[in-house]
C-alpha cells in the first residue's frame, strides 16, 4: 500500500492543489455518437465525456435503454494542469446495438458528484433497414420471437435432434497475446418456450474479451431450416503451451407434447399445469476446443515488453510553448489492433531538460469487425527545468506482429518545446534532490488499508493510557520515601552525638547479654574487658565526647552540665562502678567470676537509673 | 510482578486482533469490486469492536467517500487521524476530503514541518508517554536519593530531572492539543448540511447553516437532542441536531 515516493507524490499534489485554491467543482457532461443514422444490423459508439476541476470525476449513470443494447467499451482519462489548476476529463465509451427501426432516442444521461448534478440532452438516432449489399441472407431477429407463434406444433423428441450448439475458433494455433475469435452458435429449428440461457465456457490459459452484439439469423443446413444466435468472444492466450476452451452450454425450454391420460391419478394436476408456454428443460453443450499456443520467436529486442498486435505510435504535447517550471502534458499514444490492456508504457529516455512526473494511462477500446483494437495513451507531466528550445527525443516502442511473425520497432517523432523564462510562482513545482523523478498521483483518495491492527506503539499506548491512575502513586511514594531516607541520613551525619545518646542504652544492653554469655563460658577476663569498654562507651555516648578523652572527673562534670537534674546518688553509683571496673580491668587477678557478675548486675541497674535520671527535665 | 505488568500491557494488544486478516481481506475485496455499502457494513463492525483501531475508521471513511458521503467520510478520517496522526495515508485522505469540502488540514501560515511535529503522536500516545516518563522520573529520583552523594546518584538525579522536564513537556503538549481543530470538535454529517438554530429546539429561529463535512467546535452537549456548536472561522455559533453532527 505504501509505495516509495508517496511523500513526494503528496508534496507535489498539495503544491499543485495549492495553486488551484478552494474553487468550487464545475461538473460538466456531454454525450455524442459517432453517427446519427445507423442500420439495424450495425453498431454505433456513444461517447460520454465527464469533466470537472477536481482531481476525480464520478461515473455517469447510463439509463435503462429499451431501444438499444448497450455494452461498455472502455474509458479514457485526461488530466491537464494549466497554471497549477487541475482539470480532469474522462470519456466513457459504449457500443450501442439498435433493436427497433425508426427514430430512436438515447435518453438523458446524468452524473452526480455529491454536490452538483449535470445532464446531457437526448440524442435522436435514425435506425434504418440494412442496405441490400450489406444485408444478411436473413433479417436478424430474436430467436425467442419465433417461439410463441408455432410452439404448439413442435414435438419434443424431434426437437432435441433439431437443437444443437457449436463452438469453433478462427484459428487453432496462436502466439501469446494474439487474438483468437471464438464463435458459439446456437441452432434451433423448433420453437422454444422461453429465452435460452447461455453459460460461458471456462477457459484455460486464455483471457476473454466480449465481441457484442449477439448476432441472430436464419440458415439452412442439410435441407433443414434453422434459426441461430451467435455469441463471439475474442480470446488472448497468456503463455506458450496448450490452451483449452471448455464446453459452453445453453439451457432451453422445449415444448412438451405429453398426452393426458384421463385415467391417470394425477390427471387434474397435469391438466392444470399444462400450458403451451411450458415445456421441459434441456441443456446443450459444445465440444471442448483445444488450442496450441506457440512461443514467441527468439530474438526479442531489449525494449520489448510483451505487446502483441499491429500498432502505430505517436507522441504529442498539449502545448509547444511553456514557461520554465510550468507542467506540459506529454502523451504517447499506441493505436492499432491487439490486446491494448496488456500494453505497457514505453520506456522514456533520460530527459535532462525536464522533470518527469506521473504516468497516467487511458484506454479506448474499439471492436470494429470483431477485431479488438483502439488506442492507449500514456500521459507524462514534463516540467521544463530552464528556458530555451528543449527537445523530447524519439520514443521507441517494440511489439510483435503475429501475422508476419516478426518483432517491429516504431519511433515517435522528436518533439521540440519552446520554453520561456518562468516566473516565481511557477518555480513552486520544483523539488530539489533525488536522482529518481518523483511521481504525483493526487487525483484520488488512497486505497483501503490491509492492516488489521493499530500497531504495536498505538496498542501499547492504548494499554498504558487505559491503566488506572492509582499505580502512579507507587513510584511517587517510593520517591518520597527515598527522599525522606536521604534527608534522615544527612541529618544523622550532621548530628552524630544526638544519635549516639539515643543509641547508648541499646548498645549497653547488647553488651550485657554478651558479657553474661562470656561469664557462662568461664571467660572472666574477656567479660571484664567487655564490661569496662561498654561502660566507657555508654558514658562517652551520653556525654558526647570521645572515649579516649573521658576521665572520671570530666565525665562527672559533663553529666552535671548537660543533665543538671541527675541526682548525687546516681553520680556516686557511676564513680563506684568506674572505680571497681578499673580495678578489675587493669588487675585481672582481682577479677573473680562472682565479683564480675555483681558488677554486671550493678551496671545493669546503673543504666536503668541513668536512663531515668538523664531524661528528667531540668529543674 | 513483571509478568503481570507485561500481561496487563499486552492484553489490549491481544484483544486488538479480535478479527482476522482474512475477514479484512474479504471486506477489502468488496471495496475493490465497488461493493462499497457491503464493505462499509463490515468496516463499521470492526470500528464497533475496536474503536481505537485507526484502520477501521480509515477504511470506513474510504467506503463512505466512494459513496459520495463526504461528511461521514471526513468524520471517519478525522477519527483515524486522531488515533494515528503520523500515517501518511490517513493524513492524505483526510486532507483530500477536507479539500473537497473547502477546508484545509494545515492552518494558514503554519509550516508543514511544525504541523507534522505537532501531530507526531496521538493524544493517547502522548498520555502514555507522559505516564512512562513519570514512572522513569520517579524511579530515577528514588535512585538518586538512595545513592545520595555517590557519582551514580548524581547521574540518576540528572536523569530524573530530564525525564521530569520531558514529562511536563508532554503534559504541556497534551494541553496545547486541546486547542487543535480536532479537540472537542465535530463534523457535520447530514447530507446537504445542517441548520443552526438560535436555541436547542425547533421553536428557535434558524440563524445559520453549516455545509456537510465542515469541522465545527462542540461547545455544549448537555441537551438530549442538540449540540451547541461553533464555527470559529465565521464567528458563528448555534444549535444543531445531534443526528446531524458527529463528535470526533
Amino acid at each position: 500500500m505504501r509505495a516509495p515516493g508517496n511523500g513526494l507524490k503528496l508534496a507535489l499534489a498539495l503544491a499543485l492543489a495549492g495553486f488551484a485554491g478552494p474553487a468550487a467543482a464545475a461538473l460538466t457532461i456531454s454525450a455524442e455518437t459517432d453517427r446519427t443514422s445507423v442500420e439495424i444490423n450495425e453498431n454505433l459508439y456513444l461517447t460520454v465525456q465527464v469533466a470537472g476541476d477536481s482531481s476525480s470525476v464520478p461515473e455517469p449513470k447510463i439509463p435503462n435503454m429499451q431501444n438499444f443494447n448497450s455494452y461498455s467499451s472502455g474509458r479514457s482519462q485526461s488530466i491537464s494542469i494549466i497554471n497549477g489548476k487541475i482539470t480532469t476529463s474522462v470519456s466513457f465509451t459504449y457500443i450501442l446495438s439498435p433493436r427497433f427501426l425508426g427514430i430512436q432516442k438515447i435518453p438523458s444521461i446524468s452524473v452526480f458528484n455529491g454536490t452538483e448534478k449535470a445532464f446531457t440532452p437526448e440524442i435522436e438516432i435514425t435506425v434504418t433497414r440494412p442496405s441490400a449489399a450489406a444485408a444478411r441472407p436473413a433479417a436478424p431477429r430474436q430467436l425467442q420471437g419465433r417461439g410463441g407463434r408455432t410452439a404448439a406444433a413442435a414435438a419434443q423428441n424431434k426437437a432435441e435432434g433439431r437443437i444443437f450448439l457449436k463452438a469453433e475458433t478462427d484459428k487453432k494455433t496462436a502466439y501469446p497475446g494474439e487474438q483468437v475469435n471464438l464463435s458459439v452458435k446456437f441452432y434451433t429449428s423448433v420453437p422454444l418456450t422461453s429465452n435460452p440461457q447461455y453459460m460461458q465456457p471456462p477457459l484455460k490459459n486464455l483471457i476473454p474479451e466480449d465481441l457484442p452484439p449477439i448476432r441472430s439469423g436464419e440458415t439452412t443446413l442439410n435441407g433443414e431450416h434453422y434459426a441461430y444466435s451467435e455469441i463471439k468472444t475474442a480470446l488472448f492466450a497468456l503463455s506458450p503451451g496448450p490452451a483449452e476452451i471448455k464446453p459452453a452450454s445453453v439451457v432451453v425450454q422445449v415444448p412438451s407434447n405429453e398426452t393426458l391420460d384421463p385415467f391417470d391419478p394425477n390427471f387434474f394436476q397435469k391438466f392444470m399445469s399444462m400450458s403451451n408456454a411450458q415445456g421441459s428443460s434441456r441443456e446443450f453443450a459444445t465440444e471442448a476446443v483445444s488450442l496450441n499456443i506457440k512461443p514467441l520467436p527468439p530474438g526479442a529486442p531489449a525494449g520489448f515488453s510483451g505487446a502483441v498486435g499491429n500498432y502505430t505510435v505517436s507522441a504529442t504535447a498539449d502545448r509547444l510553448e511553456a514557461k520554465a517550471g510550468e507542467p506540459v502534458n506529454f502523451s504517447i499514444t499506441v493505436a492499432g489492433s491487439g490486446n491494448l490492456k496488456a500494453v505497457t508504457a514505453p520506456q522514456l529516455p533520460d530527459l535532462q531538460d525536464f522533470k518527469v512526473f506521473d504516468t497516467m494511462s487511458s484506454l479506448d477500446i474499439r471492436k470494429d469487425g470483431d477485431i479488438i483494437g483502439g488506442k492507449k495513451t500514456f500521459t507524462y507531466i514534463l516540467v521544463p527545468r530552464a528556458a530555451g528550445r528543449k527537445t523530447v527525443p524519439p520514443i521507441t516502442f517494440h511489439f510483435f506482429e503475429p501475422r508476419a511473425a516478426q518483432y517491429r520497432e516504431l519511433q515517435t517523432a522528436p518533439l521540440t518545446i519552446n520554453v520561456k523564462k518562468g516566473d516565481l510562482d511557477s518555480k513552486n513545482v520544483y523539488f530539489s534532490g533525488g536522482a529518481a523523478a518523483p511521481k504525483v498521483t493526487a487525483s484520488d483518495i488512497r486505497y483501503v488499508s490491509d492492516e488489521p491492527r493499530a500497531g504495536f506503539i498505538a496498542d501499547s499506548a492504548e494499554g498504558i493510557a487505559a491503566l488506572p491512575l492509582w499505580p502512579l502513586t507507587l513510584p511517587a511514594g517510593l520517591m518520597l520515601a527515598t527522599f525522606w531516607l536521604s534527608r534522615f541520613n544527612r541529618f544523622k551525619s550532621a548530628n552524630p552525638l544526638l544519635f549516639r545518646f539515643h543509641r547508648a542504652k541499646s548498645q549497653a544492653n547488647s553488651a550485657v547479654e554478651k558479657i553474661t554469655a562470656l561469664l557462662k563460658a568461664g571467660d572472666t577476663g574477656a567479660a571484664v574487658a567487655l564490661l569496662y569498654d561498654s561502660f566507657m562507651y555508654y558514658l562517652s555516648d551520653k556525654c558526647g565526647v570521645k572515649v579516649s578523652a573521658l576521665t572520671m572527673k570530666k565525665a562527672a562534670q559533663l553529666i552535671k552540665e548537660r543533665f543538671p537534674a541527675v541526682t548525687p546518688r546516681a553520680m556516686e553509683e557511676v564513680r563506684e562502678l568506674w572505680t571497681a571496673l578499673e580495678l578489675r580491668h587493669f588487675s585481672p587477678s582481682a577479677a573473680e567470676p562472682e565479683g564480675v557478675r555483681n558488677l554486671l548486675k550493678k551496671y545493669s541497674l546503673l543504666i536503668t537509673l541513668l536512663e531515668k535520671e538523664l531524661r528528667r527535665p531540668r529543674p | 510482578m513483571t509478568r503481570l505488568l507485561l500481561l496487563l500491557l499486552l492484553a489490549p494488544v491481544t484483544l486488538a486482533g479480535a478479527y482476522d486478516r482474512g475477514e479484512l481481506n474479504e471486506l477489502n475485496d468488496l471495496y475493490k469490486n465497488d461493493r462499497f455499502e457491503e464493505a462499509l457494513e463490515g468496516y463499521n463492525k470492526i470500528v464497533a469492536q475496536e474503536p481505537a483501531n485507526p484502520w477501521g475508521w480509515y477504511n470506513a471513511g474510504n467506503a463512505l467517500f466512494r459513496l459520495n458521503r463526504t461528511g461521514p467520510a471526513v468524520f471517519h478520517y478525522a477519527r483515524a487521524f486522531r488515533l494515528n496522526p503520523r500515517d501518511p495515508n490517513i493524513r492524505f485522505n483526510l486532507e483530500f476530503a477536507l479539500r473537497q469540502t473547502g477546508q484545509a488540514l494545515l492552518p494558514d501560515g503554519m509550516p508543514r514541518a511544525l504541523h507534522y511535529v505537532y501531530y507526531l503522536l496521538s493524544d493517547m500516545e502522548i498520555k502514555a508517554f507522559a505516564i512512562c516518563l513519570f514512572w522513569l522520573a520517579c524511579l530515577a529520583g528514588a535512585a538518586g536519593f538512595l545513592l545520595d552523594g555517590a557519582p551514580s546518584g548524581a547521574a540518576a538525579s540528572r536523569t530524573a530531572v530530564i525525564t521530569a522536564v520531558m514529562c511536563l513537556g508532554c503534559l504541556g503538549w497534551l494541553g496545547a492539543r486541546q486547542n487543535s481543530p480536532f479537540a472537542g470538535a465535530g463534523v457535520i454529517t447530514k447530507t446537504g448540511g445542517a441548520r443552526l438554530l438560535s436555541g436547542p429546539g425547533e421553536n428557535f429561529k434558524a440563524c445559520a447553516s453549516a455545509p456537510e463535512g465542515l469541522l465545527v467546535k462542540v461547545l455544549d452537549s448537555i441537551d438530549d437532542d442538540y449540540y451547541e456548536i461553533g464555527l470559529p472561522k465565521e464567528g458563528v455559533k448555534g444549535w444543531a441536531l445531534k443526528t446531524e453532527v458527529e463528535k470526533i
